[in-house]
């Protein structure tokens, strides 16, 4: 009987893929240096999932672990260090993939958030995977032109899902995360 | 407008207290509070309160912070002027890596009185004076007395200048 359910719980496992972030690294910009003040470290350590925050002085990232099955927001984070007085100039997050099929300009939910990969091509991911979010404001003004000229797709400009999504089962308005790898 | 004055003065005056949270009116380097060793260029050590007696500033850097190199322009100047009538400083470096601490403070050419605490805004020196963005100084008179904050170039001098009574 534990053997048929640990088979049915694999077999689950596999159809539905499995995906879970545990950790997020992030550069901050703005008028002054932004390393220099405390602001933006403390202002990440007060949202709710966030486990831990180091500085990296040498690659100017603050490194985030999440708590452990936290429901995390990225754009919780983002308003963060917006409310600290600075912008977000990088955002990468990390999680573990279990048989993850992603095809590009393909919305997909992972961890219970939707999203779109611009460049990825079809893959199948496994194990640890990062990807860079190129959402408007997670990135400077400049790379995210680059990266919104990539995909024809309307939702890139709003970050939410436009009436042509409802075939990918996501309603209007819904929150997409775009992302590249 | 007196009113408007007063309460603007206030302010300020209650700002500058919070910013080093010691119990009483003004803070002091004696305060095993706010006191702290760190480590000096050769493998000596500094203590804070062993300054006491001095006019000096405390100040608080580090090498990756382009506003605190700039700073510390400025206090080669003052340093150069001041240090023969009596002016000290002591430069805390909150840098993680030895080695980047000591290039720039030759680079920087610092001369005066300076250590290291490790740890960014976690060292303990940091966390004592409750430093939360640097370039962040503090300027202390001959009794230990935290006497002003972060003052700016034109009000360092003019404050320095009280402290050590010169004309």
């Amino acid at each position: 009987m534990k053997k048929i359910l640990l088979l049915l719980l694999a077999a689950i496992i596999c159809i539905g893929g499995y995906s879970q972030f545990s950790k997020a690294s992030l550069q901050a910009s703005g008028l002054t240096c932004s390393m220099c003040s405390k602001a933006v470290k403390v202002a990440l350590e007060k949202v709710s999932f966030v486990k831990e925050v180091k500085v990296n002085i040498k690659s100017q990232e603050y490194a985030i672990t999440f708590k452990e099955n936290a429901d995390v927001d990225f754009d919780a984070l983002k308003k963060a260090v917006e409310d600290a007085g600075f912008s977000v100039a990088s955002f990468k997050v990390t999680g573990n993939f279990s048989e993850v099929n992603i095809q590009t300009d393909k919305h997909l939910q992972l961890d219970g958030k939707n999203f779109h990969f611009i460049n990825s091509g079809d893959k199948v991911l496994n194990g640890e995977q990062t990807f860079t979010i190129v959402d408007k404001d997670f990135l400077s003004a400049k790379d995210y032109k680059k990266y919104s000229a990539a995909t024809k797709m309307e939702c890139i400009k709003t970050g939410k899902a436009g009436s042509c999504c409802a075939k990918d089962g996501m309603h209007a308005n819904e929150r997409i995360y775009h992302v590249i790898i | 407008m007196k009113n408007l004055r007063i309460f603007i003065l206030s302010f300020v005056f209650a700002l500058s207290v919070s910013a080093v949270k010691a119990q009483g009116p003004i803070p002091n380097i004696t305060d095993y509070r706010l006191d702290f060793t760190v480590a000096g260029m050769k493998g000596d050590s500094i203590k804070l309160s062993s300054l006491k007696g001095k006019v000096f500033l405390l100040d608080f850097w580090a090498s990756w912070c382009g506003p605190c190199r700039y700073s510390n322009k400025q206090l080669v100047k003052f340093y150069g002027k001041y240090k023969d009538k009596g002016f000290e400083i002591l430069s805390v470096s909150l840098d993680d890596e030895k080695s980047d601490w000591k290039k720039a403070a030759t680079k920087d050419k610092i001369t005066w009185l300076q250590g290291i605490d490790q740890g960014g805004w976690d060292a303990l020196a940091a966390i004592k004076w409750q430093v939360d963005a640097i370039p962040a100084s503090f300027l202390i008179n001959k009794n230990g007395d935290v006497v002003a904050i972060n003052l700016e170039k034109g009000e360092l001098e003019k404050k320095i200048k009280e402290l050590l009574e010169l004309k």
